[in-house]
């Protein structure tokens, strides 16, 4: 425990050392909602839209897709620690290894609770009103999506000990996903084979929990399909990621 | 010889390699280091040095073998080895936007130093290693000499008795060469155990006790530089020519005459291997002016490890890193 907040602490102090952390971390979603939620304002009065405003239906969404992003690019920052030798050196003191897997991720959702406090406040500048026990579960939901961003980035990071082949295979997968998971735009406007196809990604559910966590709506039964399949995800994960930190070259 | 320090049977990694095909990187080794000594793996690059020290310092699992390190196994109890050992691995291994003195208080925390303790420990060191000038500046604003002063102090953090260097000196100008050898000489006769890899010469002749010359996963020899010297019989006469034409005239003029023992010829070159190089070269010297093959010049030298890694596999150093 002590060396996982050694391990965590270090970290974090790393992250907020680096002047990109608040442009690569948080820029962009911001520009999402300054940007894009506008644009949705004219599709809101559309048939088939599953709310009237905006931003009550991208906001949540929107952090949703946040924790996609910053967790899920973690392990480039894990690929520099490899190529620097600082995993290495960490790795021959006599830390658990456990301990080591677990300060990285502690420090990956440290990083996204910050960044998801900051995308809730600019939402209520914006006009987003939202019920507080329901926002403060969905934290706990975007923590654990984190979670298995950030394990599936790590693990793939020592795999592959390339940044190329993981920068390829990250853009891959991270565009379909949050395609499919209706962020932007509802999948019920999709045509049938879409709607299918959305089904098998994780993070369709997420979102339309979101959507009713933000309202207040704890009890919708998209909430519990979302905390079921993110709670195994992430054990999983992290489970793959702790066994790669055992076995790695680095 | 008291217990061994390292004591490694039989230790082999295999990676697996391009289309099936198996990498043997290092193949049945058999080591023991004693306690004390500062002990050196030679050897060009790719030939196993750096795998060889992985696979001790427990970052990686050996394929089949077996090995005791600070009287732990290495299979077994890793966790234990790891307090023995400091190691300072070829990148270093500082965190760039951290100093020299954050780095050291996280790797000192994490051998369970308390926060004062390490304090204590960190200043002592930044002290006697004269690094109070860089400790409170971010590593990534070191040369790279003090980067590597600093990495050895990092390697030491935990007053290791067996300390692991992977080529401590490459890429360093020579003088922050001689620093970190001075340094490495300091921790030696403290008592700490050294063991280190190292494709120079100069390195292994002059820091290490005894040597393991290392090719393609195996040792090929294993003595103290000055035993492995001795393998070389005499000395050796090079001589310089203009190109090979002249070497293979001058090789025939010397066939069976003037003591000499062994003849390699390397391009434009001549080697020869003397009984005594002082009674030799007037001999060799007169033979090739009446026979029509004077050299362009001569060097009458010992033999270094360079010539024992020559006899022993072929090749010189130089000639197996630049094959890579």
């Amino acid at each position: 425990m002590r060396d996982t907040y050694l391990i965590t602490k270090n970290e974090l102090m790393v992250t907020m050392r680096n002047p990109f952390w608040i442009f690569h971390g948080l820029l962009q979603p911001i520009i999402y909602l300054v940007l894009f939620g506008p644009l949705l304002n004219g599709v809101a009065g559309t048939r088939g839209f599953p709310s009237t405003n905006a931003i009550q239906f991208f906001a949540p969404g929107l952090l949703i897709m946040n924790a996609l992003f910053s967790a899920g690019f973690e392990g480039f920052t894990l690929q520099d620690k490899v190529d620097s030798g600082f995993l290495e050196r960490l790795r021959v003191t006599p830390i658990s290894r456990l301990s080591l897997a677990l300060g990285f991720i502690l420090q990956s959702s440290v990083t996204l609770l910050i960044q998801s406090a900051v995308l809730i406040v600019c939402s209520l500048f914006f006009g987003l009103k939202l019920e507080v026990w329901g926002t403060v579960a969905l934290v706990f939901l975007i923590l654990l999506i984190g979670v298995t961003m950030a394990s599936i980035s790590f693990s793939l990071a020592l795999l592959t000990r390339e940044g190329g082949i993981l920068a390829g295979i990250t853009n891959t997968f991270i565009l379909p996903l949050l395609i499919l998971s209706g962020v932007m735009l509802p999948i019920s406007f999709g045509p049938p084979a879409i709607q299918m196809l959305a089904r098998i990604d994780p993070l369709l559910y997420a979102v339309n929990a979101s959507r009713a966590l933000m309202a207040g709506a704890v009890g919708d039964p998209s909430v519990l399909a979302a905390f079921v399949v993110f709670a195994v995800l992430s054990v999983v994960c992290l489970g793959a990621f702790i066994r790669g930190m055992r076995e790695a070259v680095a | 010889m008291a217990t061994p320090i390292i004591r490694t049977e039989k230790l082999c990694k295999r990676f697996a390699g391009h289309k099936k095909e198996v990498v043997e990187a290092v193949r049945d080794l058999d080591l023991d280091v004693a306690k004390g000594e500062i002990f050196g793996l030679l050897g060009p690059n790719g030939a196993g040095k750096t795998t060889t020290m992985r696979m001790l310092c427990t970052l990686l699992l050996p394929s089949s073998g077996k090995a005791t390190v600070t009287g732990f196994d290495l299979a077994t109890e890793a966790g234990k080895i790891r307090r023995q050992i400091g190691y300072v691995g070829q990148k270093g291994g500082m965190e760039q936007v951290a100093t020299g003195r954050e780095n050291l208080m996280l790797h000192a925390r994490l051998y369970g130093m308390s926060k004062a303790d390490a304090a204590r420990r960190i200043d002592a060191l930044i002290a006697r290693l004269n690094l109070t000038n860089f400790a409170d500046r971010k590593t990534n604003t070191y040369s790279g000499g003090q980067r590597r002063i600093f990495d050895l102090a990092s390697g030491v953090i935990n007053a290791p008795e067996l300390l692991f260097l992977d080529e401590p000196s490459t890429g360093l100008d020579p003088q922050s060469r001689a620093r970190v050898w001075e340094e490495v000489r300091a921790l030696h006769e403290q008592g700490t155990t050294i063991f280190l890899t190292t494709h120079y010469l100069e390195e292994a002749d002059a820091l290490c006790d005894r040597v393991a010359i290392v090719d393609a996963g195996r040792v090929v020899a294993l003595g103290s530089p000055a035993e492995l010297k001795k393998q070389i019989a005499g000395d050796i006469i090079a001589l310089t020519y203009d190109g090979a034409p002249q070497v293979a005239a001058a090789m025939r003029l010397l066939d069976g005459n003037a003591g000499v023992l062994e003849r390699h010829p390397l391009d434009a070159s001549l080697q020869l291997y003397v009984d005594r190089g002082d009674e030799a070269l007037p001999v060799v010297l007169r033979i090739l002016g009446q026979g029509g093959a004077p050299p362009k010049a001569v060097h009458l030298t010992r033999p270094s490890l360079d010539d024992v890694f020559l006899k022993l596999t072929g090749r010189t150093l130089r000639e197996s890193e630049s094959v890579r």
